[in-house]
């Protein structure tokens, strides 16, 4: 009895087990899941190459920072000898072969060992080296600003999809209509005019009506002081990209309308909104998505002069301050964590595309 | 209108609002349908065929503007001017699909790449027959397991990337006839197949047809399959009809040049190997700024000068049911159509000569002012 009994329980355990593998198996036998895991794995080597050309260009400028610094203290009237030198060489491990260097960097940036020297300074596992011109630790410095930089980003991102988009779509279902002909006018004008000269229009007009030129952003008057501190960098850096999105998605729209299967959608009976939005639009928005890597790299470097113009606290400034220095780790570190960031940006726009486009799924997935 | 006639379409005329100004594409077609009955419409490509059926559901391009009379009789919604409804309105949603449908030529692009195949043919009875989803599903999958799409369960949930061209037809055809429409419009539906292909699907349309006592209006460029599938023949040269009869009598005695030019050029089972296959030379001229003349004159072998060249032929019921234009046929119907150009011609002629005569007076008035005004100044 006892052993039937526990005979059946084991059959039991056997059951449920077959149906979580079978279930894993179906799950994972999904193209789309397969595509998502696919990719994700594909992401890690890139990371690894971007960061070996990062560190590769960092290297590149002669001399490094012990003899700039050498050349510096000479300069004040105090000397180094050569073994001093030699020994703060070895201190901060810039004595070794490039591909050590790089090893090191990468070894400190995943898990600092407990006895390596940037351990004891941060007490942290994860280091990026250290920004000689400031003294601190670089991810301290990277830290202060990549928050506000993510954020500011993806609300300037989110406003060019939401500005264009409509628009792109009311332009080409009213192809060469007075509406069509101002969005593309206006497109073109906030395309051709340069950011930061649309940059000092607004802060003189902000000035001329509020009395407040609206410099930097607010960050100690709460969330609304924040948004309205917001507005003009969003305009400004938002616009230029806005042009470009209209005029693609225009374009993939019309494409679209003239499409053999809009037509059979029509003579199916289907109304004119749906057939819209259900076919055209879906298929239009394709490479609008696929472009959204390549716009999250142009706000991460394209808006350093307009930040630099309105006094924005982000990163761009922040990257040709170190660029202009020479501090190499920090000036590599943001490049790095900006590559990683776009790369993520280009992950997340497959991933949708995936959902979106059924043929991505199966040619990314089975074969 | 007649009431066995499903559709009447007369001195139907489609205009296209080009660049370089207007084209007619579809000049004056006039034809009807009975209910059940397949007609063909036959001619070569740049004829109009495909402008004429899309004008029928309102689903012309916007530079297109159809005008005249298309007028569909049904049981469900009486008899309807199709040409007087809003191209985007409910009237017309409720009738395409539902009344009329229409087979597209190219199975491969006429689905969305981005919806299962059941999805697209799902549509369609969510549309205009029950909104209830399973339903709509089961009747869905009726149908296709009807046009012999085997393991409907795994199709119904697939792309259509993952099917053939000819299974893609069968599965346009499905959507086209999931929701018995009373009248078909195929245009063109197996030229995109290979031949062994093309049989079974126009095998599997008659047997459809019977079914659900459809009535198909036949685009094609194939004789072959006119003969096949079709009850009558209508024969279309640059926006017009040219020659119309039932089935037999065309192949059996045509009278347009055109016309048996084109059965000429079929190639025949036992004909000589070293015979050329017959072709008819030239090609079909632009239809803008047209001269008065027969649009076939230029391509013609039988061409009477002085009047082939002058005066456009229209269609005569030359015996019953058989129709033909042309001036060079011999039947008593063609003689009187000859007399009636040759004297459209002298009038026009003499009415030319007047104004000609009018001008030259005017001119030489004017010659006479500018002599006065001359020796004014």
């Amino acid at each position: 009895m006892d052993t039937n009994t526990n005979c059946n329980v084991n059959k039991d355990q056997t059951k449920s087990w077959d149906k979580i593998i079978n279930s894993l198996k179906d799950f994972f036998g999904k193209d789309i899941v397969r595509y998502i895991v696919k990719r994700i794995l594909m992401f890690i080597p890139t990371i690894f190459l971007v960061s070996f050309l990062v560190f590769f260009v960092i290297q590149l400028p002669p001399g490094d920072y012990v003899s700039s610094e050498v050349a510096k203290l000479a300069g004040e009237g105090e000397y180094l000898s050569e073994k001093e030198a030699n020994d703060l060489r070895a201190e901060y491990g810039i004595d070794k072969p490039f591909i050590v260097q790089y090893g090191m960097w990468i070894r400190d940036i995943i898990w600092t060992p407990t006895d390596s020297q940037y351990y004891r300074i941060n007490h942290s596992h994860h280091n990026w080296k250290y920004s000689f011109e400031q003294k601190k630790n670089v991810w301290t410095v990277i830290e202060e600003r990549l928050g506000i930089t993510i954020l500011i980003s993806s609300i300037i991102m989110i406003f060019q999809y939401a500005v264009s988009i409509p628009i792109a779509v009311y332009s080409a279902t009213h192809q060469y209509s007075a509406g069509d002909y101002i969005a593309s006018i206006v497109g073109f004008l906030g395309a051709a005019i340069p950011n930061f000269v649309l940059a000092f229009v607004l802060m003189y007009l902000s000035y001329k009506w509020t009395g407040n030129a609206q410099v930097g952003l607010e960050t100690k008057e709460g969330v609304i002081g924040f948004l309205k501190s917001l507005v003009i960098p969003i305009i400004v850096i938002g616009t230029s990209g806005t042009c470009g999105i209209i005029r693609s998605v225009r374009a993939q729209m019309l494409d679209e309308i003239g499409r053999q299967y809009t037509l059979t959608a029509r003579a199916k009976g289907v109304k004119e909104s749906t057939i819209i939005m259900k076919y055209c639009f879906r298929a239009a928005i394709n490479p609008t998505v696929s472009g959204l890597g390549g716009i999250l790299s142009s706000l991460f470097s394209g808006s350093t002069v307009t930040a630099m113009v309105l006094g924005l606290q982000i990163q761009g400034p922040q990257l040709l301050a170190a660029l202009q220095a020479q501090d190499m780790y920090l000036a590599g570190s943001i490049v790095m964590v900006q590559a990683i960031l776009v790369v993520i940006g280009i992950l997340l726009s497959d991933i949708v595309l995936a959902f979106l486009d059924p043929r991505i799924r199966y040619s990314g997935g089975s074969r | 209108m007649d009431k066995d006639n499903i559709l009447e379409v007369k001195d139907l005329r489609v205009n296209i609002h080009m660049m370089e100004g207007e084209l007619t594409a579809v000049r004056g077609v006039n034809f009807e349908i009975k209910k059940g009955e397949t007609l063909g419409l036959v001619g070569e490509s740049g004829c109009g065929k495909s402008l004429t059926c899309k004008a029928i559901l309102a689903i012309n391009d916007k530079k297109c503007e159809a005008k005249g009379s298309i007028k569909f009789n049904s049981d469900e919604s009486g008899e309807v001017e199709i040409l007087d409804l809003n191209p985007k309105g409910e009237e017309i949603r409720s009738i395409r699909g539902k009344q009329i449908s229409m087979i597209f030529q190219e199975p491969m692009v006429a689905f969305s790449p981005m919806y299962t195949i059941g999805n697209q043919i799902n549509e369609c009875t969510r549309l205009h027959i029950t909104k209830d989803k399973k339903k709509s599903k089961e009747i869905s999958m009726a149908v296709m397991k009807k046009v012999g799409i085997a393991n409907v369960e795994k199709r119904y949930n697939q792309y259509p990337h993952e099917f053939s061209g000819g299974m893609l037809q069968r599965a346009l055809i499905a959507m086209a006839l999931v929701c018995n429409p009373k009248m078909l419009i195929a245009d063109e539906p197996t030229t995109a197949l290979d031949v062994t292909i093309q049989a079974q699907i126009l095998e599997l349309m008659k047997s459809l047809q019977k079914d659900f006592n459809t009535a198909i209006l036949f685009i094609t460029h194939d004789l072959g399959v006119v003969a096949k599938m079709c009850d009558r023949v209508a024969v279309m040269y640059l926006g017009k009809i040219v020659e119309s009869a039932d089935t037999e009598t065309i192949y059996a005695n045509p009278q347009h040049p055109y016309t048996k030019g084109l059965i000429g050029s079929v190639h025949k089972i036992g004909g000589n190997r070293e015979d050329r296959l017959f072709s008819i030379e030239g090609t079909v001229p632009l239809a803008m700024n047209l001269p008065v003349q027969c649009g076939f004159y230029d391509r013609c072998t039988v061409a009477i000068d002085g009047l082939c060249n002058k005066a456009e032929p229209e269609l005569v019921e030359i015996e019953p049911g058989h129709k033909v234009a042309c001036f060079a046929c011999n039947h008593e119907g063609c003689k009187a159509e000859c007399e009636r150009a040759r004297k459209e011609i002298a009038e026009r002629e003499e009415r030319e000569r007047k104004e000609a005569e009018l001008a030259a007076q005017e001119a030489a008035l004017g010659k006479n002012k500018k002599k006065l005004f001359g020796r004014r100044a």
